[in-house]
Order: C-alpha cells, then structure tokens, then sequence
C-alpha cells in the first residue's frame, strides 16, 4: 500500500518550510520555552489566553471569524480545561505578529488542529491556579478543586481574579511538561458538548460588526481596480484617463507596477469617494498586449476528458494491490465519467483591502483566512520586511476559501504606496467575480470491478482539475505515493473513500488548461465537493447494476477492514461510525417505504466523510426528490442528514453550519455554475449567477450522533454528500442517471432517454 | 446640499445627487451596518426603509431621498418605539442564533420589517416570497424563517 502521508511528515514539514518562508514561527516550536508568563497585567500559562486581575479571560483567536462563531467554539474548549466562569471569557481576534504562528482558516481544521494544544493550554492554566489558590487558602493542593473561576476548598473560595492580582501565580511550564498533563474525562466535561450562545452574533444584528470594508483611516482615498481581459499574461501597452478627468473627485490612475507578477496588466483608480472611482474606472481606456492563453469552459472539459484517458498523466494519492491488472483482465468493467462545471465563491462581502503607512510599519485591514501566505507576498511587492507589516482581523463577510490567497491586497498596498495616502479598494461585483478563485472544471472517471457477491476487487480513480495549491502554495503540494512528481492533495481529497477495496489506485492529474486560464481556487467542501460526487454516484450504479438495495450495498462494503477500521485520535472506529450514521438517517428518513412513494419521487443515499481521511466527519444524506419528467426539472422536497464529528465545541454552531452547509451542497446540485468564456466567467453578477434563495429551502432534518470523540471538521462536510445524494434519488424516482454537476433539467431530460 | 432624515435626525449631504444612498450612508454618515454585496439591487445586502418601504440603497441615488425618512440597521430599535435597545426581530435573531458571517443580515432584517410592517401576522409563504430576494451566501435561511415568525409572535404580544 501506498498513499501520500498527508498529516505526519508532509504536512508538518510544509508548515515548517512556511515558517521560514514567512518568518512565522509555529506557535511553541521555539527552542526550549518555558511557558507561563506572569506580568502587570495578568497571567498567561501559554500565549493562547490571558487572565487579567479582574478575572477576565481574554482568549486569542488566530482563526478568522467567517460565520462559524470560532471565537466561540474555541473559547469553550479554554475554558472546559481552565474550569473557567463562562461570562469572564471573551473572545480577542489578534492581528497577525509572529508570535501567532501560523495563521490560516481553512479546511475545516479550527476546532481539530486546536483541540489538544488549547485544552492543555487550559489545563496548565487550571493547575498554575490550583497551585496558588490552595497556597493562598492554606489548604492542601489534594483537597481544592477549580470551578467556574475559582479555586474551592470546602465551603471556601479564592476567585481566578484574586489569585492572579496577588501575583502569587508563578507557575511556568515546558513544552514537555504542557505534553504531559493529563485532560480531564468526558464525564467532568461542563462547556463542550454543551450550548452556549455564539459571542459575535450580537454585533451582527445592530450593524457595529466591523469587516474588512468597514474601516476608516484620516486622509483615506477610494479605489476600483481597472481589470485586464483575462488573469494571465495581459501586460499594459497604453492607457488614457481623459474621461475619468472630468468627473468631479476623481484623483488619479495608478498602474500596478508589482514585482510578485500577481496583478499582471492591473490598473487602479482612485477619488474621493468610490461611487467616484467606480464610475472613473469603467472610463479609463486601456489597450493591451495579451498572449490568449485562456481557454472556454467546453475547452477545459475536453482537455480534462482527455487527460484522464492518458495513461502518462497524473500522481498517485494512494495504491494499493494492482487494480490495472485486474480491470486487465476482467470479463466486465464497470466505467463512469462524472463531471463539475465551474462554480464561483460570490461571498457577499465583495473584495476588498485597506492599506496605509503609519511610519515606518504598514498596515492592512482586508478579511483575510490565510495571513501567513498573504502577508509574505505583500511585503515583497511593497518591498519591505514582513517585520515591518501588520494585518488587521475584520469579521469576513464570507470566506469560503476566497479569502484564502488574498491577491487582491497587493494592488491596494501599492496604490497607497504611490499615492502616499491610505486607500481602500473595493472591487466592484463583477471585478470580483471576473477574477475570483473558482473551483474549476473537473473531470473524473472511475472504473471498478465486482466479484459475483458484489465485493469490490478492483477500483481506479482518477480525477483532472485545477490544482489550487499549485497556485498559491506549492510548497503545499505533497510527493506522489510513488515517488515520481507531486499530488495537490486539496485536489484529491475524498477520493480515497471507506469501503473496502481488494485493489485501488487513486491519481490526482493536473490541468495546465485550467491553469492557463483561471487561478483555480479553493471553494467550500474544495475536492470532497466533486471527488464525493463521483465516488458516491459511482457506488450507487454498481448497486443497481448488481440489483442490490443501495444501502444494503454500501453496507456490505463498509466492513472497516485494514485501514478503514480507524485511527486515534482522530479516527476512532472508522468505517464502523459511518455505517452507524448511515443506518440512523435510513431510519429517520423512511428508506425502508420508500417503494410507496409516488412516481416520479424518488429517494437517494449518499455518504461523505470531509474533509479528509485524517479527519474524517461522517455523514451520511438522503435526498427525496419530485422529478417533472416533461421538463426534467427536479425539486428537493427533503433532505435528512446524520452527523457524527465526535465531540462538538459548541453544539448549536455546528448545527448552523450543517444548516448551511447542507444548503451549500443543494445550491451546487441545482442551482450554481457558470462558464468560462475567453477566460473570464460568463456570469458576472447575482442576476444571472443564482444560488439557492429562502423559496428554494427544502424541509432539512438534521441529527448529530453525540460522543466524547476527538472533535473534527464542520464548516465544509456537511456540502459534499448533498448532491450524490439527490442524483441517486432523481434515478431512484425514473431511472435517470446524471453524472455532470449541477443538474441542470437538460440532463435529466437527456439521461432519461438514455 | 440634500436633506433627509436618517433614523430621525436632520442630515444634509454635499454629494453629486446621483450617488448612491449606500455610499453616502456608509462613507458620508459613518453608518456602515448597510452592506455593498452586488451593487445592482440583485442580492438585498444594502436594503434599507425609505419612507417606511425597504429599499436597496445601492441603487437609489441620494437625490431620490431628499425629504424623505431614512432607516437603516442602526436605527431600527428605535422603530419599534419603546426604547428598547433592540427591535424585536433583533432579539429574535439573537434568540435563534440567525447570523453566520453576519454580512447579509442588516439588510435581511430590515426586509424582514418591512414585511412584518404590511404583513404582520405571516406565513410561511409569505415569509419566503418576501424574503427571496435577500441573498444569504451562508445560506442561515432556516433561522432567518424561524426569527421573523417568533418575532411576529412577539410583536403580535403573543397572539396568534
């Protein structure tokens, strides 16, 4: 068996080289540290929070607050371990300073990648103020217990505040002393796995939350960025502002001269106000040289379909056995090509960034998910060391992943260099959408072959696409399991499914089509959002073909063999706990009746397990759908989903997010896609670009399987078992079978005379 | 010089008349809880009640509103007219935990009065209908539904 090591070896060695890169040092990776730092002003067992004299817990947040209450969900993880009084906790979102070390939001990772590093954080806090507290009451450490902020002996009590204003709390800790405490059982547990509501929401009700478009500096300009035809290889022959001239507040027309090669061809203009500067950029006249390097949308399809036909292409994600022998030399294959058109991000918050100079330091004030990336990249283009730049923390008016690679920062850094002012540039929508970052086009075939009893013996996968990280971090990209060239494993992910497999190979193949014409990007769900479709899609023709009951088959194939019985922590019981959350949402859903319903309605089942295998949230979704076999429209009537992601930081924001999520994953079944025409979206705004609206919300029934598991994913899982699920059931209901996202009437039309 | 009255106070704005009231709330009266998401009346983020009528200030030029009474986000507790610090679908957004990223929900809140202001006792439908032009990216359309009813069943003082 062979498979890129996704989190052991790869994974951490690319934050390391990260941290060289950016000059970001990975929180605690310093040599030797001793943590606990006692100041005037409180004390903080780790960097991860402080507490002040008066008591309060001032807990950092490094992750961006994009709609899933982070701050919130990781403050309870604090103060579960720390026996913290919940209304002493607040939440700080930082900006970013080296100390932070790496800064990304991203994944789904928040609460996984935090969960042990913050609850021992927590702990150590707990202990350092046992310690004192018992000083402080006289009392032996044995017989005092922490609680809601204080430290108790009896029917006496010593509040957090008052321990730490002594200053009697001198404890420090090393890395490995913090890797030695011991967290507390499941059954001690008073904050996680319980509510609490979400501490940003009241912000966002009276109109004082602040995002990245909201800030103000004295002096302060506005700009709208002049786009070239296409992203790449357009380069300035000439330009005229002598229309833009006349309009009152209009100031002047700054050329990105950018020496990352980011804006390539970029113009910007800027006025007193951006109604002004708006107007002046659709009036400046530009000529360019451009090498017509990008392709349509029917064009990146043909290449991908071509390329998962060539055997040469490709890196290899995991193998193992030979599967090309036995599809070789089997009596009968079964073959499917699935295909995603490309979908935009159309976060509501259009782009944006303010930039200014305060002496010697830049600032920055943009939503931002991946500081540690951007921040690099604008230091260069402003040529200045990234000592000598800040980014400021704003609520992100939706992230999505386009608020991963913030390209859109250096053209506002720069014009505030030449303008020597502050300036805010905002993009209009359809600046935006132009040079979003989509989820492209991709291509899939699957072939497998069965025994006589259904059991898979061989399965190959193979999938062509944009690669996001071969982009935007290609120290990112991972060595293919065979040692010859790189897997952009955010391209592949979900691939590597949990049904048991006597042989598989998994590839990753790169599209330079794509690459020539869009920055392709990561979207909401990123591969599991397309590999899930084919996967799942894939599962459910075999079980008709080999006239099983689809659930009953997947069933079978889930015996958690080999690898898929698991891994802890964060793994525990594998194949196992997506069969329990696939056997819970049969029987909410009513699969067993499902023979009674009326024509045309049908029901589907699909599984996920987003993100990725080394942290797997298990879903499993039924659709029931009504299909118009006239005009093969489809209308989701409901949609049942059953959750298990261990233990939940807070319960009701993780509800929020498989709320939306789930309706993440119905709009990019029906509702999303555009195309790519001379390389730029055809759709440019909400008037013809159309995700799903209030009217088009289906009945959602949600249940989480509850336990004491390692908490894992949530912002993104819940999209990716949507659409396979409701493509089963549109060929539950009249036997038609899509395999092109979105699902367009066209195709339900086509698919039934197939 | 154009004057109107924004959440009851007297404003006069020096700006070319065909600027969009969404800038002018945002950069000329610091009221920035009114959002840019399309800029084409297509996504609902600016909304704001002109006159009482929600209306998308992204494109209704400033001189449009001269005389006129304007309400946005901030002034929306006052609206409800005992001086509560929040009008009651802000609390029932509160209540039911409505916001994700939050950057859609002033203008879907003053949707939201205004169709509790002709429609006071609404269902379902009416709910939807009234709300579909309102764009949630997050996609909290199920909260968004459940606050405006609990909000109609408290302003209704509970009634049914």
């Amino acid at each position: 068996m062979s498979a890129v090591d996704v989190t052991r070896r790869w994974f951490l060695a690319s934050l390391g080289s990260a941290a060289v890169a950016t000059g970001f040092l990975p929180g605690g990776a310093q040599a030797g540290p001793l943590f606990g730092d006692v100041s005037s002003r409180g004390y903080s067992p780790t960097l991860w929070y402080e507490i002040s004299g008066d008591g309060r817990i001032l807990v950092h947040v490094t992750r961006a607050e994009m709609g899933q209450h982070i701050g919130t969900a990781l403050a309870r993880i604090v103060a579960e371990e720390l026996e913290a009084n919940w209304d002493h906790v607040e939440v700080v979102h930082v900006d970013t300073d080296p100390r932070w070390g790496v800064m990304i939001t991203g994944g789904s990772w928040s609460v996984h990648k935090s969960f042990e590093e913050l609850s021992r954080a927590g702990a150590a806090g707990r202990i350092a103020l046992l310690e004192a507290g018992a000083r402080m009451l006289g009392a032996p450490l044995k017989d005092c217990v922490a609680r809601a902020s204080e430290v108790r002996h009896g029917a006496r009590a010593i509040s957090y505040a008052d321990i730490v204003s002594s200053g009697s709390v001198t404890r420090q800790f090393t890395e490995e002393d913090l890797k030695a405490i011991a967290l507390k059982p499941a059954s001690e547990r008073r904050f996680l796995n319980r509510d609490a509501a979400a501490r940003d929401v009241p912000s966002k009700v009276n109109g004082t939350a602040v995002y990245g478009i909201d800030r103000k500096v004295d002096g302060m300009v506005f700009a709208r960025p002049v786009l070239p035809p296409t992203r790449y290889g357009n380069s300035i022959v000439s330009w005229d502002d002598g229309a833009a001239r006349k309009l009152p507040g209009y100031l002047s027309t700054v050329v990105i001269d950018d020496p990352t090669g980011t804006c390539q061809g970029w113009l910007v203009a800027v006025a007193e106000s951006w109604p002004v500067a708006a107007k002046a950029a659709d009036l400046i006249a530009v000529s360019y040289r451009s090498d017509g390097g990008a392709a349509s949308e029917d064009q990146m399809l043909a290449e991908g379909a071509r390329l998962v036909e060539n055997p040469s292409t490709g890196g290899i994600f995991f193998q193992e056995g030979d599967p090309l022998m036995r599809i070789a030399e089997a009596a009968a294959l079964h073959e499917g090509v699935y295909r995603t058109h490309t979908v935009l991000h159309m976060h509501l918050e259009a782009l944006n960034a303010l930039a200014w100079q305060d002496g010697s330091t830049w600032h920055v004030h943009a939503g931002n998910q991946w500081q540690s990336v951007t921040l690099p990249l604008v230091a260069e283009a402003l040529g200045i060391d990234q000592a000598d730049l800040v980014f400021e923390t704003s609520y992100l008016g939706g992230g999505f992943g386009r608020r991963l690679y913030c390209e859109y920062i250096v053209p506002a850094a720069l014009a505030a260099k030449k303008m020597g002012r502050p300036v805010k540039l905002i993009f209009a929508r359809s600046d935006d959408t132009k040079f979003d970052q989509p989820r492209s086009p991709t291509v899939q075939r699957l072939r497998s072959v069965t025994d006589g009893r259904g059991a898979l013996l061989a399965y190959d996968h193979r999938c062509a696409s944009g690669w996001p990280t071969r982009s935007i971090f290609p120290e990112f990209l991972a060595p293919s399991a065979d040692g010859h060239g790189t897997v952009d494993v955010f391209a592949i992910n979900g691939a590597d499914h949990w049904y048991d497999t006597a042989s598989q190979r998994i590839q990753a193949i790169c599209s330079d089509v794509v690459h020539a014409t869009m920055l392709p990007g990561y979207l909401r769900s990123v591969a599991p959002g397309y590999t899930t479709w084919a996967v799942e899609t894939h599962i459910d023709e075999l079980a008709h073909k080999l006239g099983r009951d689809p659930a009953e088959y997947r069933r079978a194939l889930l015996g958690a063999k080999g690898r898929n019985g698991g891994a802890a922590p964060h793994a525990v019981g594998g194949a196992n706990r997506l069969r329990a959350v696939m056997e819970r949402v049969l029987e909410k859903a009513g699969w067993s009746a499902r023979e009674a319903l009326p024509p045309s309605k049908g029901m589907g089942l699909a599984l996920g397990t987003g993100q990725e295998r080394d942290m797997p949230t298990w879903i499993a979704t039924v659709a029931q759908v009504a299909v118009d076999t006239h005009s093969g429209a489809v209308t989701v009537e409901r949609l049942t989903s059953v959750v298990d992601a261990g233990t939940l930081a807070h319960p009701d924001g993780a509800l929020a997010q498989v709320e939306g999520s789930m309706l993440w994953g119905l709009s990019l079944a029906l509702f999303e896609s555009t195309e790519y025409e001379k390389g730029l979206p055809r759709d440019l705004n909400l008037d013809t670009y159309t995700p799903l609206r209030m009217t088009d919300v289906p009945e959602l029934d949600i249940e989480f399987l509850r336990n004491d598991h390692m908490p894992v994913g949530l912002g993104e899982p819940g999209v990716i078992s949507i659409a396979p699920a409701i493509g089963n059931a549109i060929f539950a209901a009249i036997g038609a079978r899509v395999r092109d996202l979105p699902i367009r009437p066209a195709a339900v039309r086509a698919a039934m005379g197939a | 010089m154009i004057s109107f009255l924004v959440n009851n106070v007297d404003v006069q704005v020096d700006a070319p008349g065909d600027t969009p009231l969404l800038w002018i709330l945002r950069d000329w009266l610091n009221l920035t809880g009114t959002k840019f998401g399309c800029g084409v009346a297509q996504c609902g983020a600016c909304t704001v009640h002109v006159d009482g009528q929600a209306r998308r200030s992204c494109v209704t030029p400033v001189a449009s509103v001269a005389g006129s009474a304007v309400t946005t986000v901030e002034g929306l507790a006052a609206t409800a007219g005992d001086g509560r610090e929040l009008h009651p679908l802000q609390a029932a957004w509160i209540e039911v935990q409505a916001p994700q990223c939050g950057y859609c929900q002033s203008g879907q809140l003053m949707q939201a009065a205004a169709l509790l202001g002709e429609t006071p006792d609404p269902s379902d439908d009416d709910i939807r209908n009234g709300m579909a032009a309102n764009l949630c990216r997050c996609m909290a359309y199920v909260r968004i539904q459940k606050a405006i009813k609990l909000a109609a069943l408290a302003q209704n003082g509970g009634r049914k």
